[in-house]
């Protein structure tokens, strides 16, 4: 029946500080038995508690519900409920919280303008509702015959500073007393404090998203910082890669020329010495019939011929050209390998071959290198052919197996395994040699990164190995214990992608490992 | 006689291939091999505008020009000359270049084999033999039938033993220009 529309703000603030004045006292006395907790001190002090608790890691809606029926019990009404307005909106509210009330209610929205609660938050202005509402005559535009049936209600706005954030209604039960104005103005100064708990527990309920978006936020740039700085590593590696091949393309071009004349030089120089014994041969023939002494000339060329030990010197000069030839032809080698770092090989045909096979025809072209120091087992798996450049793989079983032979110092074990692993063919060479010391394992790809002595390996085994590796689509994988051995894995895909050999890529940093190399 | 030009801007280069190929202690590659030598294929291209050669082996990377050039020149001035490339440089756009420019007949890396090289010097000799042989064969008999007459069949083979000759620039006194 009544319906009281509250003054503006400036005396609702000027209430709210005769209340607060009052509360503080706790001397103001109750005005009639209905509301009297409201003036309990005890009971703001809890209201304002409830609104801390959001800060303690409470779940928020249980929060607000906890809110609600402390109010509920405050202005002893028998329900209530919370409407906030929706973030980021100003005319959708949000059931946020109530009691007695249908399930499913909480969260539903309800448009401004509409109903008891739309009608407060479009206007501002608190309502009292004793009797049919429809009866009040504001201008409620009601749908359901429930809001029609109340025997006593209130609701206020919720307010920050000016700004409406939703609204708080409380019903009283049929045998109670209705409320009346008093009690609309009461309840009036603590929905102002009850606008603040509810956004103090919204601001907190913000702060712990944004803590968690914010820890979320650092997780992904620590983790995208990761991967920057180990791409960044790895584009220093390949460019350090690629600048060593463009390098080795270029000395093993200069090279190469003198290689050349040098290596023809040898084969002409050999041809013209046996041609000049071949003539110094007919010359003692031909002297040998004649008595001594000779002619004077033919004395000296004797005596000379006797010094200098012709026997010796023919002999010798077989085995220096032999020497000078292999020598040249070992530098010849070293430049082809440069090369095939630089461009990951030549030319050479694809073919579906069998690993085992491949793996055979390597051990038996090193029987003679590893018998004497180690025992090899192999334990092949079941493999599929696969597709690859058969003698570029041989090189790399090569080196591996030559690698393995040579950690060894006096007897030892060389174990073969191969497998399949999801799309991968795996190649597993393990040693029980001297291991690589962990200083050593992230140079071990690198080119010319050798800790053999000098002339036995030029540091390129590897690193060629693992150029062909990656230009087959694979790596390989390198663990070591000093003192107990080394295992080297290549990884093979069992189909090759569409990567055509003979267009060369940039050479690109290998997968970590070891240094030991060969050839 | 066979007449073999080899350019290549190393003179060791030059003299181990020289050696090699005159070896007299070894078995002649070819009779009576005549080889001439060139630091540089401008100087060269002067003497094969004035001689005929039967073999060109050029090196790829040259100061003045490369040899895709110089071979390609080679080949306007004396299209019947066997050319070579010998060279360390093995990319793949030098290898293209060479055959579909110079129209090499070999390409022979360095550091070479003697022996592959010398199988490579007879057989594209012995190729282009063959193509001479066929020429003139051929223009032998268009000259039987009378589509082509003798005179012009002396001229082709004049004009490959010297370039240049069926091409006499006269003066109008009667006298003949020459190049130099």
């Amino acid at each position: 029946m009544v319906v009281v529309s509250n003054a503006p703000g400036s005396d609702v603030r000027k209430r709210t500080g005769k209340r607060v004045e009052a509360a503080d006292g706790m001397s103001v006395p109750k005005p009639d038995a209905g509301t009297g907790r409201l003036d309990d001190f005890a009971w703001v002090y809890a209201l304002y508690e409830l609104g801390q608790t959001v800060a303690n890691g409470a779940e928020p809606m249980r929060v607000q519900q906890d809110i609600l029926e402390h109010i509920v019990k405050g202005f002893e009404a028998q329900s209530g409920s919370i409407a906030l307005l929706v973030d980021g909106t100003d005319d959708v509210l949000a059931i946020a919280a109530g009691t007695d009330l249908p399930p499913g209610t909480v969260g539903s929205r309800l448009p401004c303008g509409v109903g008891v609660f739309g009608h407060v938050v479009a206007t501002g202005q608190p309502v009292l509702i004793n009797g049919d509402v429809a009866e009040t005559g504001l201008p409620l535009r009601l749908h359901e015959r429930r809001d029609r049936l109340t025997h006593s209600a209130m609701c206020w706005p919720l307010r920050i500073r000016e700004r409406i954030i939703g609204a708080v209604a409380v019903n009283r039960a049929p045998d109670v007393a209705r409320y009346t104005r008093e009690d609309l103005d009461r309840g009036q100064v603590l929905t102002s404090l009850l606008a603040f708990v509810i956004a103090n527990h919204r601001m907190h309920v913000e702060r712990e998203n944004r803590i968690v978006e914010l820890s979320t936020l650092n997780a992904t740039m620590q983790r995208m910082n990761a991967a920057l700085e180990e791409t960044q590593e790895q584009l220093i590696r390949s460019e350090k890669m690629a600048s060593i091949g463009q390098i080795a393309a270029g000395v093993a071009h200069e090279i190469n020329n003198p290689i050349g004349f040098v290596l023809s030089n040898l084969g002409t120089l050999g041809s013209y010495l046996g041609q000049l014994f071949a003539l110094l041969d007919v010359y003692i023939d031909a002297e040998r019939p004649l008595p001594a002494p000779l002619v004077p000339p033919l004395d000296r060329a004797r005596a000379l011929r006797e010094k200098s030990d012709l026997t010796f010197l023919r002999g010798d000069i077989d085995a220096l050209m032999d020497e000078s030839r292999d020598g040249i032809l070992r530098v010849k080698h070293i430049v082809q390998d440069l090369k095939d770092f630089s461009r990951g090989g030549s030319e050479e045909a694809w073919e579906t071959v069998s690993v085992h096979d491949a793996l055979d025809r390597t051990l038996n072209i090193l029987h003679n290198e590893t018998k004497y120091k180690a025992r090899i087992d192999t334990h092949y798996g079941e493999l599929p052919e696969i597709v690859c450049v058969p003698s570029r793989l041989h090189q790399v079983f090569l080196n591996l197996v030559v690698n393995a032979a040579q950690s060894i110092t006096e007897s030892g074990t060389i174990t073969i395994s191969t497998g399949t692993e999801g799309g991968d063919a795996w190649i597993r060479f393990e040693d029980s040699g001297c291991g690589i010391p962990p200083e050593n394992m992230d140079r071990l790809f690198e080119p010319f990164f050798t800790t053999k002595p000098v002339g036995q390996g030029t540091g390129l085994g590897l690193s060629v190995s693992s150029s062909i590796v990656q230009r087959h689509g694979g790596r390989i994988e390198v663990e070591s214990e000093v003192g107990r051995g080394s295992r080297f894995t290549v990884h093979l895909p069992l189909r090759q992608a569409a990567t055509p050999w003979s267009v060369p890529e940039d050479v690109q940093a290998g997968p970590r490992g070891t240094p030991v190399q060969c050839m | 006689m066979t007449h073999l030009f080899i350019v290549d801007d190393e003179v060791n280069v030059l003299n181990s291939l020289r050696r090699m190929l005159l070896n007299v202690a070894g078995a002649p590659v070819l009779p009576d091999l005549r080889v001439s030598v060139f630091v540089s294929p401008v100087e060269a291209l002067i003497h094969i505008n004035k001689q005929s050669v039967d073999l060109v082996i050029s090196d790829y990377r040259m100061p003045e020009m490369d040899g895709v050039a110089f071979l390609a020149r080679v080949r306007d001035l004396q299209p019947d000359t066997a050319r070579i490339m010998l060279s360390a440089c093995t990319d793949m756009d030098a290898v293209v270049r060479a055959i579909n420019e110079a129209n090499i007949f070999r390409f022979v890396s360095k550091p070479w084999s003697d022996d592959e090289l010398k199988s490579a010097i007879v057989q594209v000799l012995a190729h282009r033999h063959l193509l001479l042989e066929n020429r003139h064969l051929a223009n032998e008999v268009r000259c039987q039938r009378g589509v082509i007459s003798r005179q012009q069949v002396e001229l082709a083979l004049l004009e490959r033993e010297s370039p240049g000759i069926t091409r006499v620039r006269w003066t109008e006194d009667g006298g003949v220009l020459m190049d130099d």
